[in-house]
């Protein structure tokens, strides 16, 4: 079936300076983790992506020059020909597809940590970070001012050289000099490059324009720009303003302008340029490049979690924006731009808006997805995420025990690898699993897109059946005829208060006024008492959505945590700043640095983590208290279906595997991971046991001095 | 208690499809399963003949190869018997003439309760059922939700119009014609499915039920002239971009239309 032609104008040709983008997909600049370090990895991912039908794949951020390294975080780099040659893999792959290839270049000024160089931080002014601890940096002479938009240019000269067709020069989200100068909270220089606007533009306009002379003719040029810093601060960049100017003294040296609002800094409304969806949906940075359209007859990219192709017409046809820029979707589903072009829509894997991709580069580590299991893997294990190879045993039937995520993860693989039947068996009377109680908490509706993605799907395979509202006990599962028997049966929440920074349970737990999450999910917020202390040991968003129901609920919420911010794992996905400061407005008490020692009657005892041991203990009242401590796997009927091997040999089982949280309880992204690589490997001689990824080795025969830096 | 069902396997179509000749649709574009109401009407034999104590299931279906499908599937959820009418010359047969070749083998059958579904997805007509009960001169209930049986009698429910139910009792022998919803059907589980695949088919032929293809189409109500695309129109017209615009639109035209 053909697209929609309400949709053909997302496939109109765009031209770029020298290039042309094919249509208006532009997957933005996004950061992955395998920098120029792990060429094979990087270039998969993006060429996936070139596959998919995207115009354009760029980089993430990348280090015009030892001078500047971000280091534990992984950047790109092209320091040398070694990078060059690297990322070339990814600039070849993108042609391959017929995408252009983007470079995004970065000097990190003041918060580039150097953890790796050693050498001191180069910035606009002498200042300290917000975001680095006990360190700080020297103000840029003129002499050095060239010296690092000589790095820019020399940058971009190996770039074209090995194929890379879009630079950009960015200055967004707060981490790059070239916004540092713009910006008069860092920039307090005296000279031309400081004061007005035109002098506090000059530095990133000058570097453009060497870039532009010396790449111009072969490259498109474009400048990713922090349209508004989402403060009230006067120091800050206001669109209207600021960052409408900047476009109007710019304009004529670039080809596309590469926009967005928000960054990571603390003191910004942190996490907003990557909008979780608890907070927003599609585009809703629309305002701010509204804001300064009329500044630009060029085209304007500008992300907004796009998944739906009717909101990206519409962001067209107002005229606000030229090109669909996007990271999450285009994570989410490499192949957004071929499903929207031969109107498949409903088989677009939608973004939730979790974040997890960020939190992965927030911990050094490499990028996964929640709803893509095959993300990162293209390469080093050779996954496609729209092609399923046939199984070598596909005339074997399977029943798959829990439809959560990793059981219709696991099901959806096998039943695209051609099995003979899949059944997925669940005892609720829908899919989802946890992520039924999990969708249902405020703001994480989209959440539940992990389901409907996945129902759309297991509804299409004809050798795939969905049985609901069916429990099965081992003896039934011996029984059913299945050879191959996969176990996802879940977790639970622990009732005991079974914990990790004590790795012991909750005196007095057992009250009956003490409830789990999943009491608190079947009662909708509504259970007895009006003050609910909600005692938090897991760091994300259970304790969240906990408070959030309650607060629905009409309770007054208190939330206790061992933990010195709520919710530490959302600062790994740009959720914490507003989340803390949100739930603080809302009225609920926080009470961080505390442990929940126990439970006595009314009394609720707890401790400073750093009071002396033998301290009078705090007291808390409550009418209730929920724990969220720590989940359980549900693998009682794995371990007794695996207890009698010569039963499972008699009844023609061939082997029972476990997925998912009923092996581990994990994250989201990790069970669905968890169902799919079985799914993937269910062929192999020994399933459970997953083959090996390959892995990139540096050669230290390639050793070599690093660039050379001068002050 | 014995029951008879007769099933149909009935054509699902994928999204995309072509059109094969004037009064069909390419086979390839075509996967075959059991009706949805089918599954409803061979649960409520199961259980009449749970709740009776004995007796037998037997599902036939009128129907080429195709038709298969959905016996297994029967036999699969525990139906005992399954038996497949087919001759060349019902390739076009309507409801009426479905109906016709069932009474005859119903006649053979002599059950105690007759269980058809109370339509099928594809044609939709509703008829075969009916149709079968007036052939036979049975006492029938259209669309039923609830079936109750005493050893005796049968109590069955509909819903009607603006949530009133209507209860009948009635004897056996008799015909139903199930709603989907009147009951929980089983699943089969792959045991079952499998050995059902090894059970045997029952094939009859119109001369075993001693009719002759030359009056099936003279027992036919209707028959299938063409099939046609739908043609597509231009689509739906955007009112707008922002919604406060396509508000105003549509405030617009619903004045337009309620003056006019």
């Amino acid at each position: 079936m053909a697209r929609d032609p309400r949709h053909d104008v997302l496939f109109e040709p765009v031209p770029i300076g020298p290039k042309t983008l094919r249509n208006r997909f532009y997957q933005s600049p996004h950061c992955t983790s395998f920098g120029a370090e792990l060429p094979g990895a990087q270039a998969h991912i993006r060429g996936m992506k070139a596959e998919g039908g995207w115009a354009a794949v760029n980089t993430e951020f990348c280090s015009v020059h030892p001078s500047s390294d971000s280091r534990p975080l992984v950047s790109a780099r092209l320091w040398d020909d070694d990078d060059a040659r690297n990322l070339a893999a990814m600039a070849d792959l993108a042609h391959e597809h017929g995408a252009l290839a983007g470079i995004e270049f970065w000097h990190g000024g003041c918060v580039a940590g150097n953890l790796e160089s050693r050498l001191p931080a180069r910035s606009v002014s002498q200042m300290s970070d917000d975001s680095l601890y006990a360190t700080s940096c020297y103000e840029l002479d003129k002499a050095g001012i060239r010296e690092i938009q000589g790095y820019y240019v020399a940058a971009a000269r190996r770039a074209r050289d090995v194929g890379f067709d879009i630079i950009n020069l960015e200055g967004a989200e707060c981490g790059a000099i070239t916004q540092h100068f713009l910006m008069s909270k860092y920039n307090r220089r005296g000279d031309e490059y400081g004061g007005s606007l035109e002098n506090r533009a000059r530095f990133w306009l000058e570097t453009i324009e060497q870039v532009r002379e010396a790449v111009g003719e072969d490259c498109a040029i474009t400048a990713r720009l922090c349209v508004d810093t989402l403060n009230d601060s006067p120091l800050g960049i206001r669109a209207a303003e600021e960052a409408y100017r900047f476009i109007e003294l710019g304009d004529h040296l670039v080809d596309f302008w590469d926009l967005q609002a928000g960054g990571w800094v603390a003191a910004e409304w942190a996490g907003d340029d990557a909008v979780a969806s608890r907070f927003a949906g599609e585009f809703s940075h629309r305002e701010y490049i509204e804001a300064v359209r009329g500044a630009t007859a060029k085209p304007i990219a500008a992300v907004g979690r796009f998944t739906n192709p009717d909101t990206m017409v519409a962001a067209i046809r107002s005229g606000v924006i030229d090109i669909i820029a996007a990271a999450r979707p285009s994570i989410a589903d490499p192949f957004l731009p071929e499903k929207i072009e031969q109107g498949r829509y409903e088989d677009i894997r939608e973004c939730i808006g979790c974040n997890i991709c960020a939190s992965r580069f927030a911990q050094g580590a490499p990028i996964v997805c929640t709803q893509n299991a095959t993300l990162g893997e293209e390469f080093r294990r050779g996954w496609h995420p729209e092609r399923f190879a046939k199984a070598a045993n596909h005339e074997k039937t399977v029943l798959v025990v829990g439809a959560g995520p990793a059981g219709m993860e696991c099901a959806m693989v096998l039943g695209k690898r051609g099995m003979s039947a899949v059944h997925l068996l669940d005892e609720q009377d829908a899919l989802g699993g946890c992520v039924r109680a999990i969708s249902a908490y405020p703001n994480l509706g989209e959440w539940g897109r992990v389901t409907t993605y996945r129902q759309v799907q297991l509804d299409k395979l004809a050798n795939v059946e969905v049985i609901l509202a069916t429990e099965l006990d081992a003896e039934a599962i011996l029984i059913y005829g299945a050879e191959i028997v996969v176990i996802a049966t879940g977790a639970r929440w622990r009732a005991d208060g079974m914990n990790g920074p004590t790795q012991a349970t909750i005196p007095g737990a057992e009250h009956d006024f003490v409830y789990t999450p999943e009491q608190v999910s079947a009662a909708g917020g509504a259970i007895d008492g009006e003050h609910v202390l909600v005692y938090d040991t897991d760091g994300y968003f259970t304790a969240v959505g906990v408070a959030e129901m309650l607060l629905a609920a009409g309770k007054r919420v208190s939330i206790v945590t061992p933990f010195p911010n709520l919710s530490p794992f959302m600062f790994l996905t740009g959720e914490a700043f507003r989340v803390n400061r949100e739930l603080r407005v809302r009225g609920v008490e926080i009470v961080p640095n505390h442990l929940l020692s126990r439970i006595a009657g009314e009394q609720l005892l707890g401790q400073n983590v750093w009071a002396p041991p033998g301290s009078d203990p705090v007291v808390w009242h409550a009418d209730a208290v929920v724990l969220v401590t720590q989940r359980e796997p549900r693998d009682a009927l794995y371990h007794e279906l695996r207890a009698d091997p010569q039963r499972l040999e008699r009844e023609g089982i061939e082997s029972v595997y476990r997925i998912g949280d009923c092996l581990a309880p994990r994250t989201i992204a990790e069970n669905i991971f968890d169902g799919h690589r079985l799914a993937r490997e269910i062929d192999t001689a020994d399933p459970a046991t997953p083959l090996p990824y390959i892995r990139e080795l540096p050669d230290v025969n390639r050793a070599r001095p690093v660039a050379a830096a001068g002050a | 208690m014995r029951a008879l069902v007769p099933v149909k396997s009935v054509a699902v179509l994928e999204r995309d499809f072509t059109l094969a000749g004037a009064t069909a649709v390419a086979p390839e574009a075509l996967e075959w399963q059991l009706n949805e109401w089918d599954a409803f009407s061979l649960e409520a034999g199961l259980r009449l003949v749970e709740q009776a104590g004995g007796g037998e299931v037997a599902v036939v279906s009128v129907g080429d190869e195709h038709a298969e499908e959905g016996l297994r599937a029967c036999l699969a959820k525990g139906a005992d018997r399954a038996l497949r009418v087919w001759d060349p010359a019902l390739q076009d047969a309507d409801a009426l003439a479905v109906a016709w070749v069932l009474a005859a083998l119903a006649v053979k059958e002599s059950p105690d309760v007759i269980l058809c579904g109370a339509q099928s997805s594809d044609a939709a007509a509703a008829a075969t059922g009916i149709a079968l009960a007036g052939l036979l001169a049975l006492a029938h209930v259209a669309v039923v939700s609830a079936i109750e049986y005493d050893g005796a009698q049968l109590t069955v429910r509909r819903e009607l119009d603006g949530g009133a139910t209507e209860v009948l009792r009635l004897s056996t022998p008799a015909l139903l014609t199930v709603q989907t919803g009147a009951n929980e059907p089983r699943h089969a589980n792959l045991r079952a499915i499998k050995r059902a695949r090894e059970q045997p088919l029952r094939m009859l032929g119109l001369a075993e039920l001693e009719l002759h293809p030359d009056a099936v189409g003279a027992s036919a109500g209707s028959r299938t002239l063409r099939v046609l695309e739908r043609e597509r129109g231009d689509g739906p017209t955007m009112l707008g971009e922002e919604p406060a615009e396509i508000a105003a639109r549509i405030a617009e035209i619903v004045a337009e239309r309620m003056s006019a």
